[in-house]
């Protein structure tokens, strides 16, 4: 039993990580009162930049951090076009998904194939020692810990500090926020971009740690797991890792019952993150509890006067 | 003045000669497009001193407060900080100065607890720590003698307590110039009479407070010195001592002219459209009343007396008791089964840009919003018919811009209101509610929707739910005055005495 678990346990961080990114993401933008829909095209862009990145320097660590700054480039187009120009912010987040997954086939055609020097598992000292736990948390790449933090971080952030209070008062009244002399435009900016820079980290991680080589549809999905992700977390970070884990778990299972034989259909398995989601709307609407979502998300700050 | 509704907690305060005033606006003007929201208006106050600011809706006095809350600049004039001109760029700039606003619309963010409001954007480090904050907001509460608990979500409050809330924020900031924007209008009386405690010991502390109202005798029950707005000027500037009743004030915030006036022909008057028996329920007791065909019957009284629960028990927002509410003569249920698009009831509500209209939607579609079954046929829709009747509407009521492609938000408010009244009364109703329909309008818009309310008397009763006594006197053939939900008396408004008799009523005080 431990055999089958433990690999198939240890396989769900390692798939759970990218959506863990792109759930943490969208979540800072949408803290900010931004609906942002493209994830999914962020991440596919960012993936590919990671990985040319990586081929071109050789260094992975560059990749990462350009896969981090190709989601914040694109998500600041959705910033301009909804915060600036007062878009909508559905429609564009749409076109950055259908923009990104596009532009990444178009883009990438010529590597697939290829692999790019990406992050590779080693055991975490001491902590890897740690029995059950250690095989499933601590024997994965260097990524893979470094999503451990973030939620942490992204915990610390809005409960205690200014700046995150800023973010949360933009995202649910902006209005409230400029009387209080903040600047809601420039917080909206802040979380758009950072929340993007998330997204392409989780991106990033697809192409330098998941996959180790270059394919077509490398996100696969991902990217609308994440956004969905955000509802079923109830904008809650510690919720965002359960779910991610709970959802990479499902995709990790999914590929071993393949590998098995069994002839369970797959796709029935991959539809079960949406499911889930529907789920725990109707679940939290049927107990009477309120849906933490931002008051102001997906609404524009109109100019005065 | 036996009148008064509340005790002045103090007396007035003589302003002790040789004081300085801590904010002077000097010859400010505020333009909107080819409006003049503020003319030229030169202001001082005190420290010390509670201002009242009193002016209908519309003569400027939210303006006049934006500018000094550095919300939009002034295009003339300037606002002087002890003797300092100031040029704020922002609301940020104003705070800095010592400026603090409570808007009419609370600025809370519902999620976030009392302490993070109060300190939100005054955190003070880039760290925080959400005892320590909830610690420094208490103190700063006892401090003052307010009564709230800094841990509450903001969403869990009364109005009352979300005002304290506000109030919080300006101590929090040190302000030493506190405005109020209608602050009353959405308290209950008690929560009012603290609010005016809290006012009076800030004021003792030496804040300077400016309290915009149009409540004339909440503004005699508190101020110190009261200054008249009228059409975007100063009218008046006087200690309230010198004022001798409340109707001097009311004639001094009017002007000399006469009261906007409408000849009201008497119509004939048929057969019931509206009759309410024993109503109780919805917060409301025993009420008994009937419209008829060819008269106009007046609710008026404080808001939050129960005029929301009838007007929603009448319309079929809410459903009332078995066999109180009788439309045409038809019980309630009956007639909303059986209820056609047109010769039927019609609702003006006082929310145009909600309730009434759709914001995004052009004329015509805002027109079928209510007429769609007069211009289709099975599935289909005659929007070509129904566009040319807009655009008769349009001519017809004068509704600029006299485009049939504007959208509703593009409309003022008093064109936005006709068109509202165009297309209701396009389904020839035979009983209108017209809840506040003239509220917010200037006088020639009032005027306008004033005589075609009175024309409708041709074809419809009229249940005429309004904040302004005014507006009934000149409208109704009877007035009912609403008192916590009750109809304390039903008045004829063709007896001379009835304007008297208004006032004590909607109070509560029956002789």
């Amino acid at each position: 039993m431990w055999e089958f678990l433990i690999p198939l346990f240890a396989a769900t961080v390692q798939s759970g990580t990218p959506i863990l990114y792109a759930t943490l993401g969208e979540m800072m933008t949408e803290k900010g009162g931004v609906l942002n829909l493209g994830v999914e095209g962020i991440m596919s862009i960012s993936a590919l930049a990671a990985f040319w990145v990586s081929l071109v320097t050789g260094s992975p660590w560059l990749g990462f951090l350009a896969g981090g700054l190709g989601g914040m480039a694109l998500s600041s187009l959705h910033g301009f076009v909804c915060i600036s120009c007062l878009g909508n912010q559905v429609v564009s987040g749409l076109a950055l998904t259908i923009l990104g997954v596009g532009l990444t086939h178009f883009l990438g055609v010529s590597y697939v194939g290829l692999s790019a020097p990406g992050f590779f598992p080693f055991d975490f000292p001491l902590l890897s020692q740690i029995p059950v736990i250690g095989d499933i948390f601590f024997k994965h790449n260097m990524l893979v810990y470094i999503s451990f933090v973030i939620p942490v971080l992204f915990w610390f952030f809005f409960k205690r500090t200014s700046l995150g209070m800023h973010v949360t008062a933009t995202g649910e009244m902006p209005a409230a926020a400029a009387a209080a002399g903040l600047k809601p435009i420039a917080l909206r900016y802040f979380a758009v971009t950072v929340g993007g820079f998330l997204i392409g980290l989780g991106g990033a991680y697809l192409s330098l740690a998941y996959m180790h080589l270059w394919s077509n549809g490398i996100s696969g999905g991902r990217g609308w797991i994440a956004v969905a992700l955000v509802i079923f977390a109830f904008w809650r970070p510690g919720r965002a890792v359960a779910g991610a884990y709970l959802f990479g778990g499902v995709m990790a299972f999914q590929l071993r019952l393949q590998a098995m034989g069994t002839n369970f259909p797959s796709s029935l398995l991959l539809m079960l993150p949406y499911l889930l989601t529907i789920l725990a709307l109707i679940l939290s609407a049927w107990r009477g509890k309120r849906i933490d979502a931002p008051a102001a998300l997906g609404t524009n700050i109109e100019p005065e006067g | 003045m036996p009148e008064l509704k509340f005790v002045r907690p103090i007396h007035i305060r003589p302003l002790p000669e040789g004081t300085q005033p801590v904010v002077s606006l000097k010859n400010v003007t505020k333009r909107f497009g080819k409006i003049i929201a503020n003319d030229s208006i030169t202001l001082d106050i005190y420290p010390g001193r509670i201002k009242a600011l009193l002016g209908e809706n519309g003569a400027g006095k939210s303006t006049m407060m934006s500018l000094l809350a550095g919300r939009y600049p002034p295009d003339e004039g300037v606002i002087e900080i002890d003797g300092n001109p100031m040029k704020f760029s922002s609301s940020k700039d104003a705070i800095t100065a010592g400026i603090g606003m409570v808007y009419q619309h609370f600025m809370l963010v519902d999620s976030m607890t009392v302490a993070e409001n109060v300190l939100l954007g005054q955190e003070g480090s880039f760290f925080i720590n959400p005892k320590e904050m909830m610690k420094r907001v208490g103190d700063l509460a006892e401090t003052y003698g307010l009564d709230i608990d800094p841990a509450a979500h903001i969403s869990d409050l009364s109005m009352g307590e979300r005002q304290l809330v506000e109030i919080l924020k300006l101590l929090y900031r040190e302000s030493r110039i506190l405005i109020f924007d209608e602050p009353t209008a959405v308290l209950t009386p008690e929560e009012t009479s603290k609010l005016f405690e809290a006012l009076w010991r800030m004021s003792e502390q030496g804040k300077s407070i400016i309290f915009i109202s149009h409540k004339l005798e909440e503004v005699i029950a508190l101020a110190d010195e009261i200054a008249i707005l009228r059409h975007g000027k100063i009218e008046g500037e006087f200690d309230t001592n010198a004022i001798e009743s409340k109707s001097d004030l009311a004639s001094r915030m009017v002007g000399k002219e006469v009261l906007l006036e409408v000849n009201r022909e008497p119509a004939q008057i048929c057969e019931p459209v509206l009759e309410i028996r024993h109503l109780t329920g919805l917060g409301l007791t025993d009420i008994n009343f009937r419209v008829r065909k060819g008269e106009v019957v007046a609710i008026v009284g404080v808001a939050g007396n129960g005029q929301k629960a009838l007007i929603e028990a009448v319309t079929g927002l809410c459903k009332p008791p078995v066999d109180t509410v009788f439309i045409m003569q038809k019980p309630w249920r009956k007639f909303f089964a059986e209820s056609t698009w047109n010769r039927s009831m019609c609702y003006i509500p006082e929310d145009r840009m909600g309730l009434a209209t759709l914001r995004n939607q052009n004329m015509v579609d805002n027109l079928l919003l209510t007429t769609r079954k007069g211009f289709s046929k099975g599935p289909w829709l005659n929007k070509k018919r129904a566009e040319k009747d807009t655009l008769a509407l349009i001519k017809k009521y004068d509704i600029r811009p006299g485009r049939i492609h504007a959208l509703a938000w593009q409309l003022s408010g008093g064109n936005l209101q006709k068109a509202v009244l165009a297309r209701e009364l396009y389904r020839e109703p035979r009983l209108i509610i017209a809840e506040q329909p003239t509220q917010g309008l200037d006088v020639s818009a009032t005027e306008e929707v004033w005589s075609r309310l009175l024309e409708a008397r041709g074809m419809a009763g009229i249940l005429l739910v309004t904040g302004d006594l005014n507006e009934a006197l000149q409208l109704a053939d009877h007035i009912a005055v609403m008192y916590r939900g009750r109809i304390l008396g039903m008045l004829p408004t063709s007896d001379k005495e009835t304007p008297g008799k208004i006032g004590p009523l909607m109070a509560g005080v029956i002789d």
